[in-house]
């Protein structure tokens, strides 16, 4: 578990591999019974921390403003994560499928303790933040995010993200 | 447990005062970075005013972003604040053409540079105008050379439109000439070095070079005699 600060706010991330119950995790999730409350990220599409934190960024200053889009902190992450307006698909690619066992798990402003009973309630190995780059699914990536040719001669994948990310409700 | 403690980002330190905007320099979770805000003209209707701000704060935007999908490096755009009125971009490290230039005016001219600044200038210009941007406003001041690897980084992008318009791109070389003929003429012709790299980057070169050749004559605005 790593925490990161943003703007007198915190979020704690955690890289998990070889999980085996995230129908389980997906389950609960959309039942609303998830406890603690936490966000699960597709971590094929995460080469870097960088877009997570401004995604995070951006999910704060919308719940600052009482103007999330989705129905919660953790899910709007999610959404603002996938760079597309899109909710519904953003939390299917971004998100976790029955059968994701590369997840990231993200909780704002949360306690030592309560990321614990988080990370307990993933079925997997948890490994360092710093093994995302190597990985990331770029096959993926640049579907996704539909990252061309040119764009990749001047920026890293992250970087292409990251702008994305930013520049969705100016589209 | 490790805490990665960042200063807040409260912290903005005022670098430039334009006529559309302040730019501060700030930090964006961890990063160092560059708040571009457009503020408010007092002058104007408060309705029309928030309209026009808002959407070329979202032009600008757009503008960049689509500069780097088309291969021209642009500072990487962090945030997009639409109540503050605010970008936050990264914060390029490194010195504009314009004072590598005018250093070459007064120390002497480093051949192998300029000739590698101009042709990256000239290649850029040619991608943005084929991918149908218009920057709008380049000067050497609107480079970037970054520190290291010598990457030509575009920035300013707030008058900048699309438009596949030869008379468009024609005068968004014109703005450069000029601007290069007064500021550094003591390093020789660098347009016809630029222009050269133009022609091998676009593929509608031949278009923009007549239009260009017609904009020199006539000067930027057209004359709506007759």
């Amino acid at each position: 578990m790593k925490v990161f600060e943003i703007d007198g706010n915190t979020l704690s991330l955690s890289l998990f591999t070889e999980v085996t119950n995230s129908k389980e995790l997906l389950d609960s999730m959309q039942a609303g019974t998830l406890e603690p409350e936490v966000a699960f990220l597709n971590a094929s599409l995460i080469p870097d921390v960088f877009p997570v934190l401004a995604s995070a960024h951006k999910t704060l200053l919308a719940k600052s403003r009482e103007s999330l889009t989705t129905r919660t902190l953790h899910s709007e992450l999610v959404y603002n994560y996938s760079g597309s307006k899109h909710i519904t698909e953003s939390l299917k690619r971004c998100g976790i499928s029955d059968s994701t066992t590369y997840i990231l798990a993200a909780r704002f402003n949360s306690s030592i303790d309560e990321m614990k009973a988080a990370e307990k309630l993933i079925d997997g190995k948890e490994i360092e933040l710093e093994e995302l780059e190597g990985r990331a699914n770029q096959a993926q990536i640049q579907k996704h995010y539909k990252i061309s040719g040119p764009e990749l001669g001047i920026s890293t994948v992250a970087n292409a993200i990251t702008c994305r990310i930013a520049a969705r409700d100016a589209l | 447990m490790e805490i990665q403690a960042d200063e807040k980002e409260g912290s903005l330190i005022l670098l430039k005062q334009g006529a559309e905007a302040r730019i501060f320099e700030s930090d964006f979770v961890g990063r160092r970075s560059i708040v571009k805000e457009r503020f408010s003209k007092k002058y104007r209707h408060p309705t029309l005013d928030s309209k026009l701000t808002l959407k070329r704060l979202n032009a600008e935007a757009r503008c960049m972003t689509k500069a780097r999908r088309l291969g021209v490096a642009t500072p990487v755009l962090y945030s997009v604040d639409p109540v503050l009125h605010t970008l936050t971009f990264e914060y390029v490290e490194g010195p504009s053409v314009k004072d590598v230039l005018l250093e070459f005016g007064s120390h002497g001219v480093v051949e192998e540079r300029l000739d590698d600044i101009a042709s990256q200038i000239g290649d850029a210009i040619g991608k943005l105008h084929d991918g149908g941007l218009i920057h709008g406003d380049l000067t050497t001041s609107n480079m970037l050379l970054k520190s290291g690897t010598n990457q030509l980084v575009l920035i300013d992008f707030g008058l900048s439109f699309t438009s596949t318009l030869p008379e468009d791109k024609a005068v968004d070389l014109y703005v450069l000439e000029r601007a290069l003929l007064s500021m550094h003429s003591s390093c020789g012709n660098v347009m016809d070095r630029i222009l050269a790299a133009y022609r091998k980057s676009s593929k509608q070169w031949s278009s923009t070079f007549n239009k260009l050749a017609q904009v020199r004559q006539r000067g930027r605005k057209r004359t709506m005699v007759g």
